[in-house]
C-alpha cells in the first residue's frame, strides 16, 4: 500500500482537502492528532487504495472545521475535540461523544503536550444537551444506556410525533475504555491483544489492521501463506457476523424460525473459526509478521467440510428470508438512506453499498484478486439485508479458493520482526471488516515505541446513517433499522 | 410456509444432548498448571509474554520449590504461555467448567493441581436459585461475551433447558450478568441497574474483562472489572468464555454444576 506523507499549512487545509474529496474523489479516512499540537488527515483514494497523510501544525487550539463543506468529517472532529481539546470552528454541532460527566472538564486523554498553546475546558460538563424538538404533541422517548436485549450500551433519545420519529439523537461513549491510550503504554508486541479487544465482532479485522499497520512501518511484506490465512480468517469472521446479522433482522420482526436457523448455521462458522485459530472469535491468531501458527492440511480439510455444509444451507435459508412476504412488508422502504446522503456522510461497508456507494476496501487489496462488489441502490433495510446475503455467498467462494491455494502450497507463515519499531515511522492500514472500512494509523517515537495509535471504525461513519434512517419512520421499526446497520458501540467508543 | 416447515423438520433437533462436554481438540482452552516442574526465574518466558501479567513466578531454592501462579481471572486465553513453556508446566485445559465463586479461586498455584474447589462446595438447600433463574445482561465492553451469552441461549446450547432465562428488565431479574470491564461512564448505570433488582439477587461477572479489567486494567477509564462496583457471586473467566463455560457458571450459582461427559 502506497503511503504519501506531507505537510499542509492550516491556511490551505480546508481548500486542499475539499478539492481532493470533491473533485478527485478521495475519501476522508481519518482525522486525528498526534499529541494535540497538530492535525492529521488521512485521505484514501478508493480507486487504488493509495493513502495521503497530511500533517498540519497548529498555533492555537482552534482550526476551521471541514464539516460545513464535508459532512463526513463531523463526527471525527467531535472525537478530536474530546480527546485533544482542539476546537473545530463553525462545526454544525459540537458535542461530547466519548467523555461523560465523571471525567473532569479539563481532562483530554490523548493530549500529551503542554504547549505551545492552552486548550479550553469542555463546556456543559455535567449536563449533556440533547437536541430539543419543539412543537405541539412532540414528546421524547429516552432509551438506554442499558438496553432490553443483550447488546452494548448507548443512549437513544427519540423525539416523536405520534408513532413517528421526528429526530433521533444518539449518545455514545459509555464503553470508552481508553484503547488508543493503552496502545501507547504497552510494548507494541502486546498491542495486538488490545486491538483485538476493541470490538468483538471485528476482532480479526482489527488484528489484521494492526498487523498491517506495524508491517507498513517496517515496509515489510509478510509471507504469502500468512496473507492467505489472514484472508481466510477475515472471511470466516465476515460469514459468521453477516449470518448473525441476518438472523438478528429475522428475530427483530418476529420471524423466529429463520432467526434460530441462522443462529444454528452461524454455529458452523464458529466451528470454522475454532478449527482455524482455536478460538470462536478468531483472536490471538494474527500477529505482526504473519500468523501465530500454521494450519495443518487435515484442519483445512475439516474447514472445507464446514464450507460445503454452509454452501448448501445458506442459499436455502437466505431465499426463505428474503422471499418471505412478511419480511418484504416489514423491510422494504423502511429506514432509507438516500444515495446522496450516503455520499455526503461517506457511509462504508454493507450500509454504504446498500445505498449504491461503490466502495469496498477489498477492491484494492492485493490479496483479493477479481473482487466483485455487492451493490444495491434502494438504501432501505431490505437492501442492507440483500447486500449481506450476497456477501456471505461471495465470502464462501473466496474461502473455497483460498483453501485450495493453502492446500497446494507449503511455505513460511511467519516473519520475525525486529525488537523495536523503526524510529519516527508512520504506518497505516485499511481493512474491510464485516461492518466496513477500518482505518488504523500508528506513529513511532525516536526510541521505536508507539507514540500514537488511532483507529477509525466503520461505525464512526455509519452512526449518523442510523439517525438519518430512523427519521420519519415508526418507533416500532427502530430496532430493525438499528440492526440493519450492525453498528458497534465499542468500536466507536474505544 | 410449507417450505419453511419442511426445512425445520428436516434439520430436526440440533441441541447438544450432553449438558457439558470438553471443548473440541481444536480449541485452545484455558491454561492450566500441569504440576510439571517449572524452570523458574531462569526461564520466565511465559511471564514476559503474557499480555495481561496474569502469570507470576516465585523462585524457590530448587526447581521443585519454584512456584507459578496463574490468574485465570486476568487470562485472555491467548495460549502464548502454553506455546512457550519448555517444561509443559502450563498446558491447555479443555474443561469448560472454569467458573469460580471467588476471585481467589481463579488463581491457580503450583505445585498442586488446579481443582476447581467451588465444584465441590456442597449444595445448600437454602439456595433460592436452585431450579430456575431470570437473568438480566448488562454489557460494558467489547460485546464478545454478550454474543457468547446469546449463543448459550441458541438452539445448540439452549440454556433455557436448565432453567435459565434472559429477561428484559432488572425489575424481574434474579441474576445480573455483567460483561466487559465496566469503564467509568458505566459505573453509575450499572449500580442503578443492580439497585432496581429485587432481593435476593446475585451478580455474575462474565469474561475476563468483567473479572479483572483484562487488557484494560488500570487505564484512565477505571475499567477494572465488576467487583470494584458490585459484590460478585460467580466469576467466569475467558476472552470470551465459551457458551458452555457460561452455562457452567450459571449452574454453579444454582448449585447444579454438571458433570463432564465424554466427547464422542
Amino acid at each position: 500500500m502506497k503511503i504519501a506523507h506531507s505537510r499542509l499549512e492550516l491556511n490551505n487545509r480546508h481548500s486542499t482537502i475539499n478539492k481532493l474529496v470533491k473533485e478527485d474523489g478521495m475519501r476522508i479516512g481519518l482525522i486525528s492528532s498526534i499529541d494535540g499540537s497538530q492535525l492529521l488527515t488521512v485521505l484514501i483514494d478508493p480507486k487504488n487504495g493509495e493513502l495521503q497523510i497530511f500533517e498540519t501544525s497548529l498555533e492555537s487550539h482552534h482550526y476551521p472545521s471541514l464539516s460545513r463543506c464535508l459532512p463526513s468529517a463531523h463526527w471525527q472532529e467531535r472525537i478530536v475535540w474530546n480527546m485533544f481539546g482542539l476546537v473545530p470552528e463553525e462545526h454544525p454541532r459540537l458535542k461530547q461523544v466519548l467523555l461523560h460527566e465523571p471525567y473532569s472538564a479539563d481532562f483530554f486523554p490523548l493530549r500529551t503536550v503542554s504547549g505551545p498553546f492552552e486548550v479550553p475546558e469542555r463546556p456543559h460538563q455535567g449536563q449533556y444537551q440533547f437536541l430539543e424538538v419543539k412543537g405541539d404533541g412532540v414528546y421524547e422517548i429516552p432509551v438506554g444506556p442499558i438496553h432490553a436485549g443483550i447488546i452494548e450500551p448507548g443512549h437513544f433519545r427519540f423525539s416523536c410525533l405520534g408513532e413517528v420519529i421526528v429526530n433521533l439523537e444518539i449518545r455514545l461513549g459509555y464503553v470508552h475504555r481508553g484503547v488508543e491510550k493503552r496502545l501507547t503504554e504497552v510494548n507494541w508486541r502486546k498491542g495486538r491483544f488490545i486491538a483485538e479487544s476493541a470490538a468483538s465482532d471485528s476482532s480479526t479485522a482489527y488484528a489484521i489492521g494492526f498487523a498491517e499497520c506495524i508491517e507498513s512501518m517496517f515496509s515489510l511484506e509478510v509471507p504469502h501463506r500468512a496473507r492467505l490465512l489472514r484472508v481466510l480468517a477475515l472471511e470466516v469472521e465476515r460469514v459468521g457476523m453477516h449470518l448473525a446479522d441476518l438472523g438478528g433482522l429475522a428475530g427483530d420482526i418476529g420471524f423466529l424460525a429463520a432467526a434460530s436457523s441462522f443462529q444454528r448455521i452461524r454455529g458452523i462458522a464458529f466451528r470454522m473459526a475454532e478449527l482455524l485459530t482455536g478460538q470462536r472469535f478468531l483472536r490471538a491468531f494474527i500477529c505482526p509478521g504473519g500468523v501465530v501458527r500454521d494450519v495443518s492440511t487435515a484442519m483445512l480439510k475439516d474447514i472445507s467440510a464446514s464450507v460445503s455444509k454452509l454452501q448448501t444451507e445458506i442459499p436455502v435459508l437466505t431465499e426463505m428470508l428474503l422471499e418471505n412476504q412478511g419480511v418484504n412488508d416489514r423491510m422494504r422502504g423502511v429506514g432509507r438512506v438516500s444515495h446522496w446522503l450516503a455520499l455526503d456522510f461517506a457511509l462504508v461497508g454493507p450500509s454504504g453499498r446498500a445505498s449504491g456507494i461503490e466502495y469496498d476496501a477489498r477492491q484494492f487489496h492485493p490479496d483479493y484478486p477479481d473482487f466483485e462488489l455487492a451493490l444495491q441502490t434502494e438504501g432501505d433495510v431490505y437492501s442492507r439485508a440483500v447486500v449481506r446475503a450476497i456477501e456471505v455467498q461471495k465470502s464462501i467462494s473466496i474461502i473455497e479458493s483460498v483453501l485450495d491455494k493453502l492446500c497446494n502450497e507449503e511455505s513460511q507463515f511467519f516473519l520475525q520482526l525486529p525488537e523495536d519499531l523503526p524510529p519516527n515511522a508512520i504506518g497505516c492500514s485499511v481493512v474491510e471488516g464485516h461492518r466496513g472500512e477500518l482505518v488504523q494509523l500508528a506513529l513511532s517515537d525516536q526510541s521505536g515505541r508507539i507514540k500514537r495509535y488511532c483507529f477509525k471504525d466503520a461505525s464512526v461513519n455509519n452512526w449518523t446513517a442510523l439517525a438519518i434512517a430512523a427519521r420519519n419512520n415508526l418507533v416500532a421499526d427502530f430496532p430493525l433499522c438499528n440492526k440493519s446497520f450492525a453498528l458497534a458501540y465499542s468500536g466507536h467508543d474505544l | 410456509m410449507l417450505k419453511l416447515l419442511t426445512y425445520l423438520l428436516r434439520n430436526g433437533v440440533v441441541t447438544q444432548t450432553e449438558a457439558m462436554l470438553p471443548l473440541s481438540e481444536a480449541s485452545l482452552g484455558m491454561p492450566q498448571l500441569s504440576g510439571a516442574a517449572c524452570l523458574g526465574e531462569s526461564c520466565k518466558l511465559c511471564r514476559d509474554a503474557c499480555p495481561t501479567d496474569a502469570i507470576n513466578i516465585v523462585d524457590g531454592s530448587s526447581i521443585s520449590k519454584t512456584f507459578i501462579s496463574l490468574d485465570r481471572g486476568a487470562c485472555i486465553n491467548c495460549s502464548l504461555c502454553i506455546d512457550l513453556c519448555p517444561t509443559k508446566s502450563i498446558v491447555s485445559d479443555r474443561d469448560p467448567r472454569t467458573a469460580a465463586r471467588t476471585r481467589d479461586e481463579l488463581v491457580l498455584n503450583s505445585p498442586g493441581t488446579s481443582q476447581h474447589s467451588s465444584a465441590q462446595t456442597g449444595s445448600t438447600s437454602a439456595n433460592p436459585f436452585k431450579r430456575s433463574i431470570a437473568c438480566r445482561v448488562v454489557s460494558t465492553g467489547c460485546s464478545a461475551c454478550d454474543q457468547e451469552i446469546s449463543a448459550a441461549a441458541n438452539p445448540i446450547f439452549d440454556m433455557e433447558r436448565f432453567g435459565v432465562h434472559v429477561v428484559a428488565s432488572p425489575r424481574f431479574a434474579d441474576v445480573l450478568l455483567v460483561t466487559g470491564p465496566v469503564p467509568k461512564a458505566m459505573h453509575d448505570p450499572l449500580k442503578r441497574c443492580y439497585e432496581a433488582m429485587a432481593e435476593p439477587r446475585r451478580v455474575i461477572a462474565v469474561g475476563t474483562c468483567a473479572s479483572s479489567g483484562g487488557v484494560h486494567r488500570d487505564s484512565y477509564s477505571e475499567a477494572n472489572g465488576v467487583s470494584d462496583i458490585l459484590p460478585v457471586d460467580v466469576f467466569i473467566p475467558g476472552c470470551p468464555p465459551h457458551p458452555m463455560s457460561i452455562i457452567a457458571g450459571l449452574m454453579l450459582l444454582m448449585d447444579r454444576l454438571p458433570v463432564l461427559s465424554d466427547r464422542k
